[in-house]
């Protein structure tokens, strides 16, 4: 279920200007509608990992901004893999 | 559940920042969204992290260790989804990040090809639409109106509302809806009207009925009555000898017609008695129903 602003900031916990700073840093990306920003599934998923980041790994911004990059090139690479795959007659999904 | 303490790789004796630290070291090489192709590593993490639940709480370490429970009771509530399962699949997101293997697109082989044929599927999606629900009266239905929308996020939308509307008709506004990625345009605002009911007016197609109470005088001697209609009230001359159930017309008073011109309002009369009783009334039919013989239930 996707959240809206409002909500996100309450389940997470998060001051504004924090989202402000996650966003601004490109960590997260909602979805922008006339209706204002919209939290879907991958973006809520995304911010629990932030947060896992922080309290569980320990990361430091620096390092957290690292991670992210790192892993997105990684998903990309495995998405193409998948696609490749699957012109390939590999299977599905 | 296994031990915690072998699970962590610590002693039992150990202190809160060794505990702390173990479950660093481990949490760091098992998450799940770090270590993406490994199915097995949901299982691992949550075995280390359910340890680490334990222990790292001083009461529940405390009553482990005094053997009070055993280590399956505690374990927390399984964790839904981690973000390598939205991720993955053929669904967009913005995250999607091509450049670990930008290198490879470059160049005139099969395989570059095969790669950038299958960028360019993704990057370019329209919008999503979105859905939003507007409710007007009948009034409005028929003669149109201009209605603005408020927003959660306390922007508008004006929407026009064409004349004729019918309940449960959509709207499509274009572009009003999410932004699409790319290229991609706008996806569009599709509004569900509702027609709130009338109590007046009942629409049927292109026309409108209504049924409007007479005196018994404008009905047997005829006469100019005040009609309501959608557009507003106009006058209409009751015939001589009109019933209860006599359907007069009123031209192009209905709702707009497809191609031009409008439906009709049929106007179906209801002859209503004074009220109070008038005596006066009473006593001319009492004198005038003498020898009659109209029987308004016999057939023929």
């Amino acid at each position: 279920m996707a959240m809206d602003k409002q909500e996100f900031l309450e389940t997470f916990g998060l001051q504004v200007q924090v989202l402000d700073v996650w966003i601004e840093q490109q960590w997260l990306i909602p979805e922008k509608t006339p209706s204002g920003m919209r939290f879907r599934e991958i973006d809520v998923a995304r911010a629990r990992l932030i947060r896992e980041l922080q309290s569980e790994i320990g990361a430091n911004d620096a390092g957290i901004d690292v991670i992210l990059h790192l892993m997105d090139q990684l998903h990309g690479m495995r998405r193409v893999l998948a696609q490749l795959r699957r012109e390939m007659g590999g299977p599905q999904a | 559940m296994n031990n915690p303490y072998e699970v962590l790789g610590v002693a039992s004796t150990a202190s809160a920042a060794e505990l702390q630290s173990a479950y660093r070291k481990l949490a760091k090489k098992l998450h799940p969204d770090l270590n993406p192709g490994d199915k097995a590593a949901e299982e691992k993490f949550k075995e280390v992290a359910a340890a680490y639940d334990l222990l790292g709480d001083i009461d529940k370490r405390k009553r482990f260790d005094a053997g009070e429970f055993d280590a399956s009771g505690a374990e927390r509530p399984p964790r839904q989804h981690f973000y390598r399962d939205y991720a993955g699949g053929e669904a967009e997101h913005p995250y999607a990040d091509t450049s670990g293997y930008a290198d490879f697109m470059d160049g005139d082989d099969i395989f570059a090809d095969l790669l950038r044929r299958s960028q360019t599927k993704r990057a370019n999606r329209r919008g999503q639409d979105m859905h939003y629900r507007l409710a007007i009266d009948f009034a409005e239905s028929i003669a149109g109106a201009t209605k603005r929308i408020t927003l959660p996020d306390g922007g508008t939308l004006d929407v026009k509302i064409p004349a004729g509307l019918v309940d449960g008709q959509t709207i499509r506004l274009r572009g009003k809806g999410a932004t699409g990625a790319g290229t991609g345009g706008p996806g569009d605002a599709l509004i569900e009207v509702e027609v709130l009911p009338d109590p007046r007016f009942t629409r049927d197609g292109d026309d409108i009925s209504i049924e409007v109470p007479v005196s018994l005088s404008e009905a047997v001697l005829g006469g100019p009555v005040r009609i309501p209609t959608a557009t507003g009230a106009v006058t209409m001359t009751v015939p001589k000898g009109s019933n209860t159930g006599t359907t007069l017309r009123l031209k192009g008073k209905g709702a707009p017609r497809h191609g031009g011109g409008f439906g009709d309002q049929f106007v179906k009369l209801k002859v209503v008695l004074p009220s109070p009783p008038d005596p006066e009334l009473e006593a001319f039919v009492a004198g005038w129903a003498k020898g009659k013989a109209f029987n308004p239930r016999e057939e023929g």
